[in-house]
């Protein structure tokens, strides 16, 4: 439970109306109850707020701002790297939609259909898009001509929608979310392979830099690939308390099976007609469920320093007789400071809640650094900081207040980092046999097994452990691949193997 | 770079993926079409500047010769606006049109336009303390029925869902047209006490009316904007915040945009579905049409009374809250192109424009090449550091004079042009977008990095000013001040914005809309000293209004 209940020493000069320290706490354990503490701490720590749609959700501005740090990083990123953004319609003709048709197999159950404009039927329903490969390659097709036209590198930030039945979770599986969506095309396939992987990385950048989230980088495995592309490299995260895998983020090359249907055709350097490499990539805003998962604790969110909206709130600690407002005139100065340095920090100085239920209310939000400041820290010319992290608390001196505040936000987001990875590295087994398997899918292990890469291995896989808890299936192939010495057998099929492969259940 | 004879017949670009549909709905589509092509092909390539042909002798390098086209040209807007602005919006590659009819693709150059003004109002949004959020697209078809006149305003524009996933939905889904319903639901769950307001949210999103007549830009079935929503304890805070925020736009059209916008408050008839009072900012467009480039609502209590959004005061009494909406939309990007461009082209301010100097290399000997190429990318990196929007247009597959046509027609405010004698004397050659011909080029300025950085920020401010003062001078010699229905008539006629009082009824109104086309824009915040008749009725008015026909 969150602990504003021990200080009553707060309240300042006026109690007006102190609010009754209740109802701030979470009511189920992240431990015990995994999935009924992810909905209440995204509901308490004000990220989400549900909504009358089942499977829409409110994005409030304490996560917006989390997805306006990353876009920041991202789009600055891919800017860099000459692609440009662009606004293609939500609207997508059936006709179109229709034309890639593995793809469409994927999407179709998904689609959510506008048949009606006020009181009209439409004389063709129109498709909202889950995805926008179909909406924008007849463009493709249309602009490119020569080689002088390659690469074409474009991006979209926007909201797509897929109309799914399974068990909606806020920022995890939405029917409506917000992303961006990368859409580029190359004269070769050098060029795009070398793309996947630039992208691949900025991925990894934000999930383990932003997020403090370690990902494996690894490509899917034929059936769990991107429907229509050539091939689809990922950053998976894993979630200790579910025992589950999920996919972070990914980065697909799409070959030339969408050129050849959509006709995205070049003339080249020679004068012959060629067909265009192309690529998709996405991440959206389930990186921040994926965060909350990893890092929340049982008083709330837990945020990494880099992704927050507020980094630092301070919170005076007045006492009866002492000098009120030299503590508030204290806390205001602290802000400014650390404002000023580029720090993203907050007072709160309402006069109608005591500390001790500030302290819980920043908690449940996850602010990283809290700083209080009371008459003693006065007299001492200090402040105390709290680390939301671990809870450690330091005394610092006014003097030094920014870099000591710098170099706790940095240790902050490390060690937020250090801990879930040193959980998830816990969660790793390496299997060899079905047998080991079953136990360590029991266990909700992060399994590492050699595979026979084969799609009806695979399945097998899929139709033996399906159950209550949903079927395993491959994560992804890491690239970094332990040895594999000769010999070594597939877990499931007992064929030789060919490669390292991460399993288990996934979101 | 695509030229824009390369744009396929319009028929190719939607046969293979259309052929299931109606001819019906083919019709339609194409109907929204201008005939793009004719327009490129039909002209000549008269408009490119003679003195380019002093420097460059284009045809003759011997390079590759332009990819089997002639120089692409628009139709002159002096000849014909709506076509004129087609023509740009396809040659300039600001967008295109969407595979739904009345859709819009906004392609890289028209959306860095939208990001300029994103940038801009995102940081004046959260200065004036909003936050950014984001509510669903979806909602429920119940909840736009709860404000009477809302739903009355908008329930023909309406997108409905109502199949997802394969099944047939309980209750139909609105696409929104708007936010105030939904954002007022959860205004609801989230206000309670008066420490709790004034709440101020903003959301960039997409939405959507099925409007039947369509342009790029300026309207469009699915488009961008920023919707603003606030609610406040009372009258007085709701109609300060409405004033700002109608204000950050006008200064944004101003100082930004260099469109020298009327703000004012709509009249009853133009009010906003839902609003007690709706604000605007009126941009005159080059043909002298209206276009409402942004509005501020200040809704009142008609959301909160509808949705029961109460809050307790200090006085512990349940009091509904006041609320405010505001947006500005991609429609914005439109009146930037009408404001400004010429018969050449696009002529963008220098802070929007995507790219604000682009420098053009000119050799004619192998050479020469080397030499005119380093020193272009020297001083392309030089502008870079300082922070502006450079482009190095250093393709062998152009002449210059091709160049210079298609980056004048791209609204380019400045241009280099660095050629081997500029080489030798350390100097460049500079034009200006807004000022064509001899008289808005300059020779021998020196390529040392603080004086040519200098120089060129001081002409990209010089046309800032420049662009706005001359819509200032176009807005007011088209304004006409009329005392008589008569006087108004002429005006309109003239294709004139007209200004006179008015203290006259809806009714009235609504017959000058049937009888001229022309509609009241606003009662501007700028009003005249001295007692008015009301140009209708002869009776006593407390206000001018400015009349003319819009977009």
């Amino acid at each position: 439970m969150a602990g504003g209940e021990k200080k009553k020493s707060g309240g300042g000069g006026k109690k007006k109306e102190v609010k009754k320290e209740t109802g701030l706490g979470l009511s189920f354990t992240k431990d015990e109850n995994f999935g009924e503490w992810y909905s209440e701490v995204v509901v308490n720590g004000e990220m989400i707020e549900y909504y009358d749609i089942s499977g829409c959700y409110i994005l409030r501005p304490w996560a917006m701002s989390i997805w306006e740090n990353m876009q920041t990083f991202f789009d600055a990123e891919i800017k860099k790297m000459k692609v440009k953004n662009c606004y293609f319609p939500l609207f997508v003709s059936p006709g179109v939609l229709q034309k890639e048709k593995d793809h469409i197999e994927g999407f179709a159950p998904e689609v959510a259909w506008v048949t009606k404009s006020g009181e009209s039927d439409l004389e063709v329903p129109i498709a909202i898009r889950p995805t926008s490969e179909t909406v924008m390659y007849p463009y493709y097709s249309k602009w490119i001509r020569g080689h002088r036209d390659l690469p074409l590198k474009l991006n979209q930030w926007c909201n797509v929608v897929r109309w799914e039945f399974s068990n909606p979770t806020p920022f995890i599986r939405s029917r409506e979310f917000l992303w961006q969506e990368g859409h580029t095309a190359f004269a070769t396939k050098e060029e795009a392979d070398t793309e996947v992987l630039q992208i691949l990385e900025l991925y990894r950048h934000i999930y383990e830099e932003f997020l403090a989230i370690p990902v494996t980088k690894g490509r899917k495995s034929e059936l769990e690939k991107f429907a229509g592309g050539l091939y689809t490299t990922s950053v998976e995260a894993f979630i200790p308390n579910t025992g589950r895998g999920i996919q972070g983020a990914t980065s697909h090359c799409l070959g030339q099976n969408f050129a050849k249907m959509f006709e995205i055709n070049f003339e080249n350097e020679k004068g012959e007609k060629s067909m265009v490499w192309q690529n998709s990539w996405a991440y959206s805003t389930r990186t921040i469920g994926v965060m909350v998962m990893v890092h929340g604790d049982n008083k709330g969110l837990v945020l990494p320093p880099k992704v927050s909206a507020l980094q630092v709130i301070v919170i005076p600690v007045p006492y009866k007789d002492a000098d009120t407002q030299g503590i508030f005139d204290a806390c205001a100065a602290t802000v400014v400071t650390l404002s000023d340095a580029g720090i993203r920090a907050e007072a709160d100085l309402r006069e109608n809640y005591s500390p001790g239920w500030k302290y819980s209310n920043w908690e449940m939000k996850g602010v990283p650094l809290r700083i209080e400041i009371g008459p003693r820290d006065l007299a001492n010319n200090q402040v105390r900081a709290v680390r939301r992290d671990n809870g450690e608390k330091t005394d610092i001196s006014r003097v030094f207040l920014v870099e000591q505040v710098k170099g706790m936000l940095d240790k902050i987001q490390q060690n937020l980092f250090d801990v879930a990875k040193q959980k998830r590295d816990a969660c790793i087994e390496v299997v060899k046999t079905w047998d080991e398997f079953v136990k360590a899918l029991g266990q909700k292990k992060l399994i590492l097994a050699p595979w026979c890469d084969e799609e009806e291995v695979e399945k097998d896989v899929k139709a033996r452990t399906r159950g209550e808890m949903g079927a395993a299936k491959s994560l992804c192939t890491p690239f970094e691949q332990p040895e594999l010495p000769d010999g070594t057998k597939c877990f499931a099929s007992g064929k030789p193997a060919k490669k390292w492969t991460y399993w288990g259940r996934s979101y | 770079m695509v030229s824009s004879l390369r744009l396929p017949a319009l028929t190719s670009l939607i046969s293979p993926s259309f052929t299931r549909r109606s001819t019906v709905s083919l019709r339609r589509r194409l109907h929204l079409r201008p005939p793009l092509a004719a327009g490129f092909s039909a002209q000549s390539a008269a408009s490119s500047p003679t003195e380019t042909e002093d420097r460059v002798d284009s045809k003759k390098s011997g390079r590759v010769q332009d990819r089997g086209s002639t120089d692409r040209v628009i139709t002159p807007r002096s000849q014909d606006f709506n076509a004129w602005y087609i023509d740009v919006i396809a040659n300039a590659e600001l967008a295109d049109y969407g595979p739904v009819r009345g859709t819009m693709v906004i392609r890289p150059y028209g959306y860095a336009m939208w990001e300029a003004i994103q940038d801009y109002l995102n940081v004046k949004f959260k200065e004036t303390g909003h936050s950014n959020m984001y509510f669903p697209q979806f909602i429920p078809y119940s909840f736009i029925e709860k404000e009477a006149s809302h739903v009355e305003g908008f329930s023909p524009e309406l997108a409905l869902v109502t199949i997802g996933g394969g099944k047939e939905l309980e209750e139909k889904l609105v696409v929104r047209p708007t936010s105030e319903t939904i954002v007022n639901h959860m205004f609801t769950q989230w206000i309670h006490s008066y420490r709790d307001l004034p709440l101020m949210i903003n959301q960039w999103a997409n939405v959507t009316r099925w409007e039947m007549r369509t342009k790029p830009f300026v309207r469009t079935l699915e488009f961008l904007w920023q919707e603003g929503h606030t609610a406040h304890a009372t009258l007085e805070e709701a109609e300060k915040e409405a004033l700002q925020m109608i204000d950050v736009y006008t200064k944004f059209a101003y100082e930004q945009a260099a469109i020298p916008v009327i703000a004012g408050r709509k009249s009853k008839v133009e009010t906003f579905a839902g609003a007690d009072k709706t604000y605007t900012i009126e941009a005159m467009m080059g043909d002298r049409k209206a276009l409402q480039a942004g509005t501020s609502h200040n809704l009142g209590q008609n959301f909160s009374r509808a949705f029961g959004t109460q809050f307790t005061d200090e006085n512990g009494l349940r009091q509904h809250v006041w609320q405010t909406s505001w947006a500005i939309s991609t429609r914005f990007v439109g009146g930037i192109i009408m404001t400004h461009g010429d018969d050449a082209g696009l002529m963008l301010p220098p802070r929007i424009a995507p790219i604000q100097v682009v420098i053009v290399p000119i050799w004619k000997k192998v050479d020469e090449k080397t030499g005119v190429l380093d020193a272009a990318s020297s001083v392309a990196e030089t502008l870079k550091n300082a922070g502006l929007k450079v482009k190095l247009d250093d393709t062998d597959q152009r002449t210059p004079g091709w160049k210079f046509n298609f980056w004048e027609m791209k609204g380019v405010p400045l241009r280099i042009e660095i050629g081997p004698r500029d080489v030798s004397s350390g100097s460049v050659v500079i034009s200006r977008r807004d000022i064509p011909g001899k008289q808005g080029k300059v020779f021998g300025i020196s390529m040392e990095p603080s004086i040519l950085e200098a120089y060129v920020k001081d002409r990209l401010d010089e046309i800032q000013s420049s662009l706005l003062q001359r819509a200032i001078s176009f807005r007011d010699s088209n304004i006409v001040d009329v005392s008589s229905y008569e006087e108004l008539k002429e005006a309109i006629s003239l294709g004139k914005w007209a200004r006179g009082p008015w203290s006259a009824s809806d009714a009235d109104e609504l017959r000058i809309k049937e009888e001229t086309g022309a509609t009241i824009r606003c009662f501007p915040f700028e009003q005249p000293q001295g007692t008015k008749a009301c140009l209708m009725t002869g009776k006593p008015a407390d206000e001018v209004a400015i009349f003319a026909k819009s977009y």
